[in-house]
């Protein structure tokens, strides 16, 4: 080996031209930004105006700067209820979700029409937002927090199959060759030789689907899906920034809780 | 009874891995097959319990075509035989037992096996196959947290627990230092001799080959080039196996110890 290189095995090699495809991805990459920002044809943004008007919601964020902390007991009641509607729907979300994504992974799939199939369905559910499911919800059970509940639940399965799925597709396939080798049927492969490498991202993605449904629950409140955010949506109504502070503040701190179990749980599980 | 009649391999991408190969492997033998990267060592070997599907001829267990197999019946073959890989394929993120219990999952039934609740009796056999390749004080420890030549032992008790017929190695001491090769290619022997299972090994340690293979199998570019005995295999043979004269890197160097 070093006689050869030492003899000088041959000619370098020319570097490589850039790929076209990537300088042209590139550049409809700015096109697409610039028609976004324009005035003519996007939204229109404008940095001098920005800061001219900066000063214009000054009375809003000094409400908000003097929380209403009398108003804290009224968001007890309704909070829970958001965290109940969370703990659920991330519960019932993730177990479903978790056969739903072995069977969308080319790796764990039994069969291209399964894969497929699942695949389809996944898109379509992923494809609807939260704020759609929680309308048709309210409209076919009722207003209040079961309709929030199947929200969260429709959107959890969309959010962990899609990350979970692609988790598997990135697998050591070494312990899968071994346990078919070892006459294991394809149940039995995925159980042994693919669960326990994503088990880690699995537990993850559940605690941060739970934090999204947190947030989620603020949004889908405003049609009438239970929870804290049907008590925000009605202090948003009456200019309640004071109140409005602390449903959000109480929120941060619920988010951060939750982030801080998050990393312990990982630590202890990787 | 391994038998390969005009077995043949072409890969997708339109390589011609294995070459109208026909070879008769009587029980108990201890085979090492030789060639160079490429040469459709690992090909062979993968025809055996049909993780490899064959494009024309056949592999014969026992008189059961792998090829014709249904799913169920490849199965029920493949748990017949053991098989030991370069990269130990663990799984690391579990037990050492485990891993080892992967080899009754073929007879655990779908439930047991998908909880981890196997029968004392395949618990049994996991700890004495452990116990025979000396590491089943390891049971409860982690899979990564073993030395590459303890994964490899690992992997070696994997394929006695299925009970097998035949275990095929495909480059079993590739990833482990030379004291280190030596003690799992003796294992491998020592399984051999005792228990009777068929062991087929690939190697690209030509010493290595000389050592333990009882008969040795050449291949170059998918076809069958030598067959005959360890003791016959010179450096000559070995020379027409691989296309050239041999170099430092073909052999592992270090004598087999002295057993104690």
């Amino acid at each position: 080996m070093t006689a050869a290189s030492e003899a000088g095995a041959g000619a370098r090699p020319e570097k490589p031209p850039r790929s076209f495809a990537a300088l042209a991805g590139l550049a409809a990459f700015a096109v697409i930004t610039w028609f976004a920002l324009s005035e003519d044809f996007g939204i229109g943004l404008d940095i001098g105006e920005l800061i001219e008007n900066a000063t214009r919601g000054v009375d809003i964020w000094a409400e908000f700067m003097r929380p209403n902390w009398g108003f804290v007991p009224q968001t007890v009641d309704p909070m829970i209820e958001t965290f109940q509607m969370a703990v659920i729907a991330a519960v019932v979300g993730c177990a479903v979700a978790l056969p739903v994504s072995f069977l969308a992974s080319r790796v764990t799939s039994p069969n291209l029409a399964a894969y497929l199939a699942d695949r389809g369905v996944l898109s379509v559910v992923r494809a609807i937002p939260d704020i759609l499911y929680a309308l048709i919800f309210v409209a076919a059970v009722g207003i209040g927090p079961l309709a929030g509940m199947l929200a969260l639940l429709f959107f959890n399965i969309g959010v962990v199959a899609k990350l979970l799925s692609e988790t598997i597709d990135g697998v050591d396939t070494g312990p899968i060759e071994a346990t078919r080798a070892a006459g294991g049927t394809g149940l039995q492969t995925s159980r042994w030789a693919v669960l326990p490498q994503v088990m880690p991202n699995y537990v993850a993605y559940s605690l941060y689907t739970f934090e999204l449904n947190i947030r989620a629950s603020t949004v889908i409140g405003i049609v009438g899906a239970g929870g804290i955010g049907q008590l925000l949506n009605t202090q948003r109504a009456f200019f309640r920034y004071d109140n409005l502070a602390v449903i959000i503040i109480e929120l941060f701190v619920f988010v951060f809780v939750i982030e801080l179990f998050s990393i312990w749980l990982r630590r202890r599980l990787v | 009874m391994i038998r390969f009649e005009n077995a043949s391999v072409v890969y997708p991408g339109g390589v011609h891995a294995l070459k109208n190969v026909t070879l008769a492997i009587p029980d108990g033998e201890m085979m090492v097959i030789v060639g160079l990267s490429g040469a459709g060592k690992s090909t062979l070997i993968r025809a055996i319990n049909g993780l490899v599907p064959l494009s024309d001829g056949d592999v014969t267990i026992d008189g059961a075509s792998v090829r014709h197999a249904k799913p169920r019946q490849l199965r029920e073959i493949r748990s017949k035989i053991g098989m030991i890989f370069q990269t130990f394929n663990l799984v690391k993120r579990t037990s050492v037992l485990n891993n080892v219990l992967l080899g009754r999952l073929h007879d655990a039934g779908t439930l047991r096996s998908l909880l981890g609740m196997y029968r004392a009796e395949d618990v049994e056999i996991a700890m004495r196959a452990l116990e025979r390749v000396g590491i089943v004080e390891k049971a409860y420890v982690r899979a990564s947290n073993l030395s590459g030549g303890q994964q490899q032992r690992v992997g070696i008790a994997r394929a006695l627990a299925q009970e097998p017929k035949i275990i095929l190695a495909d480059e079993p001491v590739a990833s482990l230092d030379p004291p280190t090769s030596h003690v799992v290619m003796r294992d491998l022997q020592r399984i051999n001799r005792d228990l009777g299972i068929t062991t087929i090994v690939n190697l690209h340690f030509l010493d290595l080959a000389k050592v333990y293979g009882e008969r040795i199998i050449g291949m170059r570019e998918g076809e069958l080039v030598y067959d005959g005995t360890g003791a016959q295999a010179d450096e000559h043979v070995f020379r027409d196996i691989y296309g050239r004269s041999l170099t430092a890197d073909d052999l592992l160097g270090e004598p087999a110890p002295v057993p104690a």
